[in-house]
């Protein structure tokens, strides 16, 4: 049988490349096929590694209580009117709030740093002493300010690691001065390398400054947000309390609506995975579309085949061929001619998948490989089967006499 | 014993609405090393009675013994095997596959009895030295002449060692000097044990044989020795 089987795959190679031109118009679709599922498993893996090495910078025990939802459905008009946050409200929460373990503010605008020649535009962002605890990067320089600093009015900030590269290079910045918008400010600290962020923006070129400076010398207005901390396994009742502190600080009547919005990263998560649904079902989509256009583009030419080799059908009975022996012979020509497309389908994935790693993560993944294999062998089945039947129910007396 | 036998066979096609009998009770012992002709005018019943006796056929009524084999009550795949095992065929037109080489051709019957690669190529090289193209092995049928095809063609009908070649107007679509060459082959071949039954309407070719059968409307109408061979 085995003998049968490689005799059969030697005349159904042979057979495909008798008739190049005509077997790969016709695996067309499933080169489609197999290039488009690879594609979009290519494209929904790279995008997880993206997006999970980003999700990584932002806390999972991090509450982000600002004006806006990250993601919402709100009206802008309802949202335009609620309150600003602002930073007395630190206090107060840590006051009355038992589940927050560290309440940082964060403010952020633009501003113009320089270094004597050197200049750049970046954002700035005004916090307290438990900001490291509300981020996941760490210094690697220097030191992060105290709350002494912060509510002295220090000036004094810990930088990006961009910032640093672009003003200091190799030198040690520590101690050094840098200008923010023209003010002197001393470096403190240095951030580690991350990135970018969801490969959109660097978050490298920024400076941290303590939110004393940052309200005396820019502004105590300007657009807000609390970062809270909160244990990781209490994550539901501590969005619960801080909903109701928040709510008690505004002064909320119970059937007044909150007017402001507790951020999770979970909500990027829930965005993230119905972009990643809507990649996954259109490439399902595609995908299917023409494997089928593909699969029966390839029962027509088995059809053709069995028709033009009519009398070889008969020649081989009569020479001894089993039924099974035409049937399996066919098929075996309508795989060959999957599996070779198949091939072709993923060596144009491979390529692409490579030029776009230089865009972002993203490799060919060997089980969805194997996978789109075996899915071209299926195909390859689906459509041969009823074309190899009629090859093997063919009368040998009748096909012999076929001109 | 003989070789072959059948008993009032029968073979009744219906053609709209009306019975046509190809084959009208027709009784033949055929033994082994005989060298049969088969003649009778077209429409006479004899490829039916060819296609019978090849296995590629079974009877509407009747018995029809192979070596001791109930023919008539097989199945598809005993009858395939049987005619893989026990008959090589010899067509008019040669029925090579054209993308094969001669010796893939002469291969084919061994691939489908399941014979090992490398005693299959030894036994195909020996079937096409004994047909006298041991030089020709690796070409393709159109790279050779229609007598060297039709060579070609016996070898792989020789190459399973069948109990009958059946040969199916083997010089017809061949020049006077081939044909020639393949009628001396097939008497060498019957020379050396072979039961060789051939089909043909030229009177010449049917002289070579040793038993002449004349067919006529389904029936055996004549049934000759000719001795003095």
């Amino acid at each position: 049988m085995i003998l049968l089987f490689i005799e059969s795959f030697h005349i159904s190679l042979s057979a495909v490349f008798a008739n190049k031109t005509r077997s790969m118009l016709t695996a067309l679709g499933i080169i489609i096929g197999v290039v488009s599922v690879t594609m979009m498993g290519t494209l929904i893996s790279g995008l997880d590694r993206t997006f999970e090495n980003s999700m990584s910078w932002l806390g999972k025990d991090i509450l982000y209580v600002s004006r806006y939802e990250w993601f919402g459905d709100m009206e802008w008009w309802e949202v335009r009117n609620r309150p600003r946050m602002r930073p007395e409200y630190v206090d107060k929460v840590k006051e009355r709030s038992k589940y927050a373990l560290a309440v940082a503010p964060v403010m952020q605008r633009g501003a113009d740093l320089s270094r004597g020649e050197k200049k750049t535009r970046t954002e700035i962002f005004g916090t307290n002493e438990d900001y490291m605890e509300t981020i996941t990067t760490n210094i690697v320089q220097g030191r992060f300010f105290s709350k002494n600093e912060d509510r002295s009015g220090a000036r004094v900030t810990v930088i990006g690691n961009g910032i640093k590269e672009a003003f200091f290079g190799e030198t040690d910045p520590i101690g050094e001065y840098i200008k923010i918008d023209n003010i002197k400010f001393r470096v403190i600290g240095v951030l580690e390398k991350q990135g970018k962020f969801l490969g959109l923006f660097s978050v490298d070129k920024q400076a941290i400054l303590p939110i004393g400076a940052y309200n005396r010398i820019f502004s105590k207005r300007g657009w807000m947000r609390l970062s809270i901390k909160i244990p990781e396994n209490r994550i539901e009742e501590g969005v619960d309390e801080i909903s109701s502190v928040m709510r008690h600080i505004r002064g909320l009547k119970p059937n007044q609506k909150n007017d402001f919005a507790i951020n999770q990263t979970k909500a990027f998560e829930k965005n993230y995975n119905t972009l990643k649904l809507a990649i996954g079902g259109t490439g399902t989509f595609i995908t299917l579309l023409s494997l089928i256009v593909g699969g029966i583009g390839v029962m027509n030419i088995m059809f053709v085949s069995v028709k033009e080799r009519t009398r070889e059908i008969g020649v081989r009975k009569a020479i001894g061929a089993t039924r099974a022996m035409i049937l399996g012979q066919f098929l075996m020509e309508a795989v060959a001619i999957c599996v070779l497309a198949g091939l072709i389908g993923l060596s144009i994935s491979y390529i692409l998948s490579i030029l776009l790693n230089q865009i972002f993560p993203s490799n060919l993944d060997l089980v969805l490989a194997m996978f789109s294999i075996l899915m071209s062998i299926v195909v390859g089945v689906v459509s041969g089967v009823i074309p190899s039947y009629k090859a093997a129910n063919l009368d040998p007396i009748d096909s012999l006499r076929y001109e | 014993m003989a070789l072959i036998a059948l008993k009032n066979i029968y073979k009744i096609y219906n053609v709209g609405g009306e019975e046509v009998r190809a084959l009208d009770g027709i009784d033949l012992s055929i033994k082994a090393n005989e060298y049969l002709a088969i003649m009778g005018p077209s429409g006479s019943g004899k490829s039916t009675l060819m296609n019978m006796i090849g296995c590629l056929d079974t009877p509407s009524s009747g018995f029809y013994q192979f070596e001791g084999e109930m023919v008539q009550e097989m199945n598809d795949d005993q009858l395939a095997s049987i005619r893989n095992r026990k008959i090589g065929f010899v067509f008019q037109t040669f029925n090579l596959l054209p993308k094969a080489t001669a010796q893939h051709n002469v291969e084919i019957p061994l691939i489908y009895g399941n014979i090992r690669k490398v005693e299959r190529i030894k036994m195909a090289a020996k079937a096409l030295e004994d047909v006298g193209l041991a030089d020709r092995m690796h070409h393709k049928p159109n790279e050779l002449s229609g007598g060297q095809r039709q060579r070609v063609a016996i070898a792989r009908a020789l190459v399973n060692n069948p109990s009958i070649i059946l040969a199916d107007e083997p010089t017809g679509n061949l020049d006077s000097k081939s044909g020639h060459e393949i009628m001396g082959i097939l008497d060498q071949l019957h020379e050396d044990g072979n039961t060789i039954i051939l089909v043909t309407h030229e009177d010449d070719i049917a002289q070579r044989a040793h038993r002449i059968i004349r067919l006529f409307d389904g029936k055996i109408i004549e049934d000759s020795n000719i001795i003095n061979k």
